[in-house]
């Protein structure tokens, strides 16, 4: 009698449970909705109008929030982002004048370069990532800082002839679709979720776990800067503050996008996409309302501790450092 | 005669649907030191952690001479007049000596939000130089103390304040002879001067010999407590148990000639600090069991065999000569393990039963090309949670949800999906009920005839008895001895070369 | 035993004033002329007391495991609040001291207080506030550059510089050798479990540690705009920049703890930094190349400091 008691308020629980991991996926998604409706109302249907140019700023962050949403899968961090997108961005410009598929190229290898870096020392010497990232963040906007010292790095003036949104939105989606099948249909979206949840019974399941990591990284780089071709297209060079602050974009946009911060088998692909949206459409549509600078940053301060809070993943972390 | 000191009252504690401590009543008298013995998950620990606060109480009462007691962690507990030894290393590295044993009462020490340093580590000094300690210094760093010592400076921690009951927690099996003389002088100290204490161990000569009185609990439930005077191991075993070890729990055959087909050979091993020079051949179709104390290296034997030791030398060599040096590798021919840190390297803990069944297996339901259909992966996971009988929802569910039991069954199933040849198996039946225990005997026993080899490892030596063919104990990270299938295996057999 | 405990302690002292007279050799032998006279390197001790205190406070809350972003939007913020209580309400010296003591342990307050109650890692927490510290600092900055008159600088020079730090590190080192918030943190550090066992209230000094290390920054804020004679408002995390150098001072506190000095190594360190930094200064290197070095500077210590055991799971 007793067992059946237990059994039964279980299964309520599970319920409940689940009926909270439903909220917890709806909600990103209907506060999309709900702030885009707002701001149009607000704004007299402005944004609606302008729709290009709020996206304009949406296909940068959302490409390489995929990188990033890779690694915070696995339980890693990178704050590193921005730092990439800039060294990318100066590669970027430079090969440009030689030619554009070798600039691309360069890009990318970059990069990959900064990527294997944070891996390097978070993998092999066993560095908490955030701060791997953090020091090398700061190495490579040195770099940028002192590249752009005199004047910005002007790429090929043929590279603002790629500045097209059918160019743009043609490379995020067929980004974003190979990620997407990668991620849910093959081998490697359960690996990365399974490091995320438990690394040592990942290991011990035979995913090469090291190695994973490792490449992940890598591959973060290697998107941002694929991603810096986008960037630079848009001015054709980079300043001293070129892909600042990225980081902390795509860390907002995923947070926003409903992702747990520890990663595991709770996260969603759309976190991604909703979150890069809801991120950009937030900051517009404050823009578009005459709000100043620091309301923006204060909004923004406060929507995100919230969204944190609604979704940290805290059953799964039992001491919360 | 003697006075009750502490009364045990209908005691219960669930964790999840496990019932780790159910109805318990009892009494423990003052002035004696009182055993609890019982197999693993038999609710020891559970229970005397309940009463120094380290768990909550889940429902029932703990009466310390006549005044009912809740506490809500160790400090509240020592007021009350309880403290506990634990089994692992209870000292904090970081701070002095002197701030271990005081942690929690520091108070005594402060004037006006200022703490005299000095004060207490005279106070700390003088008594480690009553308990003979004087080789320890207060002021020192935990850390520059070995385990032993550490376990000297616990001593001191919970016993200086004269508590009235003191609990140690398995604490002789990890000290030396020296370190065990220490403790006993300790105890028959705290019975002299009329206080109790509560000993657990899984030594039964050392609780004969030690013991006043000895309370008995099997998975959860109190049996009996008994007179030490009264009783022999056998008897003590009998108890624990719970029955004499009949066919229908473990194997029932003997004599069945092992094939001497070699399907893995082990030779040389050695993991640093851990095994030495450790060579034995598996056959096929053999439960190869291999016995000793906790730290006797046996549980690295497992890890070694499947790629997973880190700087292990010597060679790991299958039949066809594939060498064995890493996890994947080990997967791919069929070998497979599961660990006795069951939910750090055996479960995934926070994904869901079906992605933890199918994980090793990815490739195989993947096929030829690099894509996996979801309903493919369910089907597969449904099937074997389902031979294994898990009790779950449906196979979305979290695996940290499930009972200890539950867990080792995916972990099985999972490892029944891969169809592996060779399995090792570390602990399996850690912290599990007798009803999935029997169950996975009945597993090992099926796959042993269908031709799978079984490597378990195990630190209860009546089911190794019960099990294997072979019997390898490990003493000090080396192969101290074999023993072949008998029905008069007994433990104390096993013990002295053990030991 | 103490003999041992003793040659620990000269043990860490002497690889750390190694450390100072290696990297003043370098940078002398490179740069003869100006560079490491005992002017100069009076000049760059000073420099390296500023982010001295905010290493002193943040290692409570480093030791303890946890992190905190916010540290450089703290200093802009308690900097904004003490200047505009100096001049603005003209406060004077009381104005600037209690504003900047008062709004950066405002600030460790709430850190440790949404850290505590939405269980969040303090990481994701403190970098969520700093965006709120930063819009804030631009509100009441108004946009402007706030400068701290002439009369107010006496604690960007000799003495009342090395005076304020002096204090803020004897503060420190009694509250962590003389107080029972410096054991719990220490025991809180090493063991969260056990700790609570032993029924500290972990959330409790948590939140405390946050305060502490708070207030301290505040003493930094003090130092950093009285030396610097002025402080700008960023927005869009562009404080973060100046959360490196005290955590780089905080990194040789835990890496020497084990030599049971980490304030004495803390204070050597940040110093060891600053001589790197006007090292390669005098050597004509560009500004922008310090971050480089700052950061390369900062991997190397923590790549060294750090012990790679295999098998361990590090995110």
């Amino acid at each position: 009698m007793a067992s059946q008691v237990s059994a039964n308020t279980k299964e309520q629980e599970l319920r409940k449970v689940s009926k909270m991991s439903l909220v917890r996926s709806l909600l990103p998604i209907v506060g999309l909705v709900v702030v885009f409706l707002l701001f149009n109302i607000l704004t007299n249907f402005r944004m609606m109008g302008n729709m290009s140019l709020v996206l304009s700023q949406v296909y940068v962050t959302m490409i390489s929030a995929m990188g990033v949403f890779f690694i915070m899968t696995m339980g890693g961090l990178d704050f590193s982002q921005g730092s990439i997108l800039g060294i990318a961005s100066i590669v970027v410009c430079m090969l440009s004048k030689i030619s554009i598929p070798l600039a691309i190229l360069g890009g990318i290898v970059a990069g990959a370069a900064i990527g294997a870096i944070n891996g390097y020392f978070y993998v092999y010497r066993k560095i908490k990532s955030f701060i791997v990232t953090i020091c090398t963040m700061f190495l490579f906007r040195g770099f940028i800082k002192y590249l752009t010292t005199n004047s910005p790095v002007a790429g090929s003036a043929s590279l603002i002839n790629y500045d097209s949104t059918a160019l743009k939105v043609t490379c995020t989606i067929v980004i974003l679709v190979i990620g997407f099948v990668i991620f849910r249909f093959t081998k490697f979206g359960t690996y990365l979720k399974a490091i995320g949840a438990g690394e040592k019974a990942a290991m011990f399941s035979g995913i090469r776990t090291d190695r994973m990591k490792f490449w992940i990284y890598v591959l973060a780089g290697a998107i941002t800067g694929f991603a810096a071709f986008i960037n630079v297209i848009k001015v054709g060079s980079v300043t001293s503050s070129g892909g600042n602050q990225l980081e902390t974009q795509i860390l907002i946009a995923l947070v926003l996008g409903g992702m747990p911060i520890s990663g595991g088998a709770k996260v969603r692909f759309e976190n991604i996409i909703v979150g890069s949206l809801l991120y950009i459409v937030l900051n517009s549509g404050l823009t578009m309302m005459g709000f100043t600078t620091q309301m923006m940053q204060l909004i923004q301060g406060i929507v995100f501790l919230i969204f944190v809070a609604v979704f940290a993943d805290r059953e799964s972390i039992q001491v919360i450092k | 005669m003697s006075e009750v000191r502490l009364q045990v009252k209908n005691l219960c504690k669930n964790f999840g649907i496990t019932k780790a401590v159910q109805d318990v009543s009892f009494d423990i008298n003052k002035g004696e030191v009182h055993a609890l013995i019982g197999e693993n998950g038999s609710g020891k620990s559970t229970l005397t952690n309940m009463l120094t606060g380290i768990y909550s109480i889940g429902s029932g009462q703990f009466i310390l001479d006549g005044k009912e007691i809740r506490p809500k962690n160790q400090v509240e507990a020592n007021e009350e007049g309880v403290s506990i030894i634990v089994q692992e290393l209870g000292t904090l590295s970081g701070l002095t000596v002197a701030e271990n044993i005081f942690l929690g009462h520091e108070d005594q020490f402060v004037h006006l939000g200022l703490k005299n340093t000095n004060a207490m580590n005279r106070k700390a000094q003088e008594l480690l130089n009553q308990y003979g300690f004087d080789r320890i210094k207060a002021s020192d760093m935990i850390d520059v103390y070995n385990f032993e010592d550490r376990k000297l400076v616990e001593i001191v921690k919970a016993t200086y304040f004269n508590p009235k009951i003191v609990v140690i927690d398995e604490t002789t099996t990890a000290l030396s002879q020296e370190g065990r003389e220490e403790l006993y002088k300790h105890m028959d100290r705290i019975r002299e001067s009329g206080n109790t204490v509560i000993f657990i161990s899984h030594d039964l000569p050392e609780v004969i010999e030690r013991s006043d009185t000895i309370t008995i609990l099997r998975d959860g439930v109190y049996i009996d407590t008994v007179k030490s005077a009264d009783v022999d191991e056998d008897a003590l075993k009998k108890l624990m148990v719970g029955r004499e070890v009949t066919g229908d729990y473990y194997r029932s055959d003997y004599g069945e000639k092992v094939s001497d087909e070699v399907v893995l050979s082990v030779k040389n091993v050695t993991v640093p600090g851990l095994i030495e020079d450790v060579t034995f051949n598996l056959h096929k179709g053999e439960i190869l069991g291999f016995g000793g104390l906790s730290e006797s290296g046996m549980h690295e034997i497992g890890k070694a065999i499947f790629g997973a030791s880190y700087d292990r030398e010597g060679s790991v060599t299958l039949a066809d000569g594939t060498q064995i040096n890493d996890i994947p590798t080990a997967i791919k021919h069929s070998i497979a393990y599961t660990s006795k840190d069951r939910d750090n390297e055996s479960v995934v803990l926070n994904q869901s039963i079906g992605d933890n069944i199918c994980l090793p297996s990815l490739d195989e339901l993947a096929g030829k090309g690099p894509f996996l259909s979801d309903k493919k992966r369910r089907d597969f996971a449904n099937k074997y949670a389902k031979q294994m009988s898990v009790k779950m929802v449906n196979v979305d569910q979290f695996v940290s949800n499930l009972s200890g039991g539950n867990k080792q069954k995916v972990v099985l199933a999972r490892w029944i999906g891969k169809d592996s040849d060779i399995v090792v198996l570390d602990s399996p039946t850690r912290g599990i009920d007798i009803k999935v225990k029997q169950d996975i005997y009945q597993l090992m026993n099926e796959m042993r005839k269908n031709g799978k080899s079984i490597i378990m490892i195990s630190e209860e030596l009546m089911e190794l008895i019960g099990m294997c063919d072979r019997i390898v104990i490990m003493k000090d990270g080396k192969i101290s001895g074999e023993l072949e299938r008998d029905e008069h295996l007994d433990e104390n057999g096993l013990i002295t070369m053990m030991v | 035993m103490s003999t041992k405990k003793l040659s620990g302690k000269a043990m860490g002292y002497l690889i750390l004033c190694g450390l100072v007279v290696l990297s003043w050799l370098i940078f002398k032998i490179l740069t003869p002329h100006n560079f490491g006279s005992f002017s100069n390197m009076l000049n760059y001790f000073q420099a390296s007391l500023i982010a001295t205190v905010g290493a002193v406070g943040f290692y409570f809350v480093m030791v303890m495991g946890m992190f905190d972003f916010s540290i450089g939007a703290n200093i802009m913020l308690s900097a904004i609040v003490g200047c505009v209580m100096a001049t603005r309400f003209n406060l004077g010296y009381f104005g600037l001291i209690v504003g900047c003591i008062i709004t950066g342990t405002i600030v460790g307050a709430l850190n440790g207080m949404f850290y505590v109650k939405l269980r969040i890692p303090s990481m994701i927490v403190t970098t969520g506030l700093a965006l709120i510290y930063e819009s804030l600092a631009n509100y009441i900055a108004g946009g402007v550059e706030q400068t701290l008159p002439s009369n107010l600088r006496a604690f960007g020079q000799m003495p009342g510089d090395i005076i304020l730090a002096l204090l803020a590190c004897v503060v420190a080192y009694i509250f962590l050798n003389y107080t029972k918030i410096g054991t719990y943190t220490y025991a809180i550090g090493s063991d969260e479990f056990v700790a609570k066992n032993m029924g500290i209230n972990v959330n409790k000094y948590k939140v405390l540690a946050f305060i502490l290390s708070g207030a301290f920054l505040g003493v930094m804020a003090i130092l950093t705009i009285s030396y610097g004679s002025s402080m700008v408002a960023v927005t869009g995390m562009a404080s973060m920049s100046r959360n490196f150098v005290p955590t780089m001072g905080c990194f040789f506190g835990m890496a020497f703890k084990k030599y049971g000095m980490p304030l004495p190594a803390i204070i050597i360190g940040e110093f060891v930094i600053n001589i790197i930094f006007f090292g390669f200064i005098a050597l004509g290197a560009p500004t922008a190349i310090q971050d480089v070095i700052t950061g390369l500077a900062l991997l190397i210590i923590i790549t060294v400091t750090t012990k790679a055991t295999k098998g361990e799971i590090v995110k």
